[in-house]
Formats: C-alpha cells, structure tokens, sequence
C-alpha cells in the first residue's frame, strides 16, 4: 500500500491563469470572459491528479483496456 | 384507491391476483405527478397518454392469462439519456433537444417486453455530468425528503420520482456515482450492476469505459427484478458480457450468515471524512450485518484519492472525446456547469489518460486481491447527507474523491442502501460492493439488511405543488 495512505488531494504550483487560457484557446474552445478564471482556478486539479497517477512503473506495465483481438 | 406508496414487488403481487388494475395504477401516479411534480421537478417529459395506452393493452393481457411477470404493469421512469422512440431524448440538454430517437436503448426495451409502463423521461444533469443546474431547459429536480435539497446526481429525475412515489422504478446510470449518490441522498436502493452486465447501448454515453447502467427502486428486491428484465448480453454494445443471468429475486431469499464482509473504513473516516452521523450511520448497518450472522473485518485499500484520480481523468478525457466538437461549435449553449467541468478535459493529455488506464489496471488487480476472501465490501456512499442547493460547488466532484469511483474502476457491482435518517429526517446511507458478476450476493445482503430494519417503512411527507 502507498505510503500516503489517507492523504485528500493538495494543491500544488501550477500552470498560470495563462497558460490555461492559452490551453483552453488552442484547444478550440470559446470560453466567455466571466467564467475564464474559474476554470483557471480549477486547473491544479487535473494537474494534481495527473501527478499522482505518475508512479514508478515497469516499462510494460500495461493498461486496463488492452484486449484481445476478435475471435480469441 | 391505490396507495401513495407501493413497491413494485407488492404492485406485481396485486396485479397478478387481480386485484390491482394496471390502468388504476398508472393513472393514479398521473394524477400523483400532477400534483406533486410542480415542486419536485422529476419529470421533464409525461407520456401520460402512451402510457394509459399500454396499462390499457397489460390489463387486457393479464386477464387474457397472459402475464409476464413482476413487471407486468408496472410504471417507471427513464433517465433522459436512455432513447426512446419516436419520444425526445435530450440528456436534460439544450445541446440535444430536438434528438428524436429512431429506436429504443436496449435495456428500455427490455424493460417494456416485461411489461413495464413508462410513465416519462426524467431529469438528469446535463449529459449525466453537469449540475444541478438551473440554466438549462429545465429545472433541476428537488429532493422529496426536502425540496431545498440536491437530489444528488446525476439521475437525480430517477432519485425523486421513486422517492416521491411517483413511478416504482427507475432507469439510472453511473459512471462515478450516479446511481448510488441520488439513492443516497433520496432514501432508495441504487444499483450499479458490473460493468458489461447491462447493455450501455441507446444511452448517451459520458465515458466509455466507466458508464454503467442500472436500476434504482425503493427496496433491493425492487432493484433485483428490475436487474433481471435489464439484463443480458447484447452483441450491439461491444462492452456487454455474455455471461448468464442467474435469477436475483430467487437468490434473495438465500442465507447471508456467514457472508465474509471487509468494512473499507478509511475510505470515510480519513481520505472523504463522513460527519459524525453517517458514520454511526454505517456503524449501526455493520451491527446489524454482524447480528445476521456475517463476519466483518477492516480492509484496506490504496488511497480513496488514487481511485478518484484515475477515475476522473478518465472520465474528463473520453467526456471530452465525446463532446469535443459540439464544445468547439455550441460551448454556450451547454449549461455552465457541464462546459466549465468538460473544459477541464481540454488540459488532459493523452500521457495522462494512458497513466490513468495503466492506474486502472493496478487498481483493479488490487481489489480483486483484497476480496479473494470476502464476499462483498461496505464503506459509504456520501460523506452526509443532501446538502443544500447553494452548498454545492460547481467544481465539487473534484475537490473531495468521491467514495463511489473505486467501484467504476473496478467494475464492480455496488450498490447505495438506506440506513437510516438524520434527525431532521433526511436518509443516510451505506454502500455495498461486492465481486466482478456478483450481483446476487449484494442483492441478497441489501435485502437482508433491509428486512431487519425499519427503514424501508419510512416514506418522505409530501405536500402538493
């Protein structure tokens, strides 16, 4: 079992306001003004989460959707 | 005069003595939905006429000695993700109210071959993701219990329309939660069966790999005879399982001493604290476990945060993959609480989702591990009970993990079950999960805790709109 058994979700230093933005923008999405920031303030987030499914691995471990072909 | 309250398994037992007409009955729900739905929101569409029509076509079937069987007659509810023929299926959406589907969900289907009346679509939130909402077409349903309450989400039209008596079933789906958290929250029995058991096919998906339908009913024997007619391989849903269907209603009736139970405490104690009720709450359910004669033991599993990582960054990246084009196009016309969360899905990168999915596998090796000997698990199914409307961030789902992702996960079947009220009368619940296919044992579980209680007899005070 992982060493930080118990522990919630914490905040790290994350991409700017900017480069959400800019990450939001190139991904084709029209955000209105008002909301732009909330999302920004909601980035740490994915990258919080992001950061703890990153975990030292086996090189073929593999995931959970291979499968096998059709007819096996 | 037919009761407010009527399970189905009682519904069916009248209906086929004959001494409860099919027509009385849906009627009686219309007349109920007039009067009560003003306040609760449940329904956004009544197929008030379709459904005396086919009360009308059971009855005439019943008495001609041709009845099918527990759900013969029986009005319920659908999710409006769940497609209807020739009848709108919006996903409770802007983005897809002109959607008229050419044909119906499998399980809607199968659902209607056993007779049962759909009574209407029900409220969700927004493609089974945004919410609660109130800048869409339609109001987000209010919980019965208390109707300045969240329903929970995301089925949260099935959540109060059981609740309030308004069907006797209902269609849910689940791909965090959304079965067993409007159970929670509204006092039933919610069941997310294991994934593949039933078909996703003529649901609009949220995540591929996580959306598991179900049924939600007031009583776990409810849930198992709806299971049993939703149930089955179905070769148009490349996820469906083609594994018997073993008979749910009967194996209720089987002995749960001895059942093996591990109590996954953490879960709720330290990684998303519940409050001081629920946890006695839960408490209470394991004493009564332990007085039916089953063993509980702690067990412990990777960090509630690890499942709910993974969880929701598969669900943000295949959301996204879903909706990607329409945000593109129609970003304003989806409801601020959908679009803001599925942007989000925008700063997922494909490393992310392929470490997510590699997470999966760890994680569902995990606890098959951790329950080779054991027959099911319990933790809870919400940290309280329904909060407030005004006390729900639109970013909640991500700032504590949810307690019913690890089962999403896994695929697992889980189940949300009624273990009492607060003191201000709103319910509590406790979760059940049990092994890959299983459905039967945390059916049989449910069902026995809810004979030996007193919860199943306690119904939410309505007053009319």
């Amino acid at each position: 079992m992982p060493k930080d058994k118990g522990e919630r979700i914490v905040k790290t230093q994350g991409m700017t306001r900017g480069e959400v933005e800019a990450a939001l923008a190139r991904a084709g999405l029209e955000i209105p003004e008002r909301e732009k920031p909330e999302i920004a303030a909601a980035a740490h987030f994915i990258e919080e989460m992001a950061a703890r499914l990153r975990r030292k691995r086996e090189m073929g471990a593999e995931p959970a959707h291979i499968f096998p072909p059709p007819g096996e | 005069m037919v009761p407010d309250f009527l399970t189905i398994a009682e519904a069916g037992a009248l209906i086929a003595k004959r001494e409860l007409s099919p027509v009385e009955l849906v009627q009686s729900r219309l007349t109920r939905i007039e009067r009560l739905d003003g306040k609760l929101n449940s329904f956004i569409r009544v197929l008030a006429d379709e459904a005396l029509a086919a009360a009308r076509a059971a009855e005439a079937e019943i008495i001609a000695g041709g009845l099918r069987g527990p759900l013969h007659g029986i009005p319920v509810g659908l999710k409006d993700i769940y497609e209807t023929k020739g009848v709108p299926t919006t996903g409770h959406s802007k983005v897809m109210i002109d959607h008229v589907p050419a044909q119906d969900a499998t399980s809607v289907r199968r659902l209607t071959e056993a007779g049962a009346i759909v009574l209407g679509k029900l409220a969700t939130h927004e493609f089974a993701f945004g919410g609660p909402s109130f800048d869409l077409p339609w109001p987000p349903a209010r919980n019965p219990w208390d109707t300045s309450r969240f329903t929970g989400g995301s089925s949260s039209g099935t959540g109060a329309a059981v609740a309030a008596g308004l069907v006797l079933g209902g269609t849910g789906s689940d791909t965090g939660g959304s079965i067993r958290g409007p159970a929670a929250f509204c006092g039933l029995a919610g069941l997310k069966p294991s994934y593949g058991r039933i078909s996703r096919a003529g649901i609009l998906p949220l995540a591929f790999s996580l959306d598991h339908a179900g049924p939600m009913a007031w009583t776990a024997e409810d849930c198992a005879i709806m299971l049993q007619a939703m149930a089955g391989h179905d070769p148009i849903d490349p996820a469906s399982a083609d594994r018997p269907v073993p008979d749910y209603r009967a194996s209720l009736s089987n002995e749960v001493k001895g059942l093996r139970i591990g109590l996954i405490r953490d879960f709720y104690e330290t990684d998303n604290p519940a409050n001081e009720v629920m946890r006695q709450g839960i408490a209470n359910a394991v004493k009564v476990f332990e007085g039916l004669g089953c063993s509980v033991r702690e067990l412990r599993l990777s960090p509630l945060a690890d499942w709910a990582a993974c969880g929701v960054m598969i669900m943000l990246a295949e959301g996204y993959a879903i909706h990607e084009a329409t945000l593109r196009e129609r970003f304003v016309d989806y409801g601020e609480a959908f679009r803001d969360r599925m942007a989000l899905g925008a700063l997922v990168t494909g490393g992310d989702y392929v470490q997510a999915v590699r997470r999966r596998r760890e994680l569902i090796a995990e606890f098959a591990a951790a329950i080779t000997d054991l027959d099911l698990v319990i933790t809870a199914a919400a940290p309280s009970e329904a909060p407030t409307f005004d006390s729900v961030s639109k970013f909640a789902i991500l700032e504590r993990p949810s307690l019913t992702m690890p089962f999403n996960v896994t695929g697992s079947p889980a189940m949300s079950v009624c273990c009492g009220y607060t003191s201000a009368g709103l319910p509590l619940a406790v979760q059940l999960a049990g092994k890959p296919f299983d459905e039967a044992t945390v059916l049989r579980a449910a069902h026995a805790y809810e004979r030996a209680t007193p919860w199943r007899s306690i119904r939410p005070t309505l007053l009319p709109s």
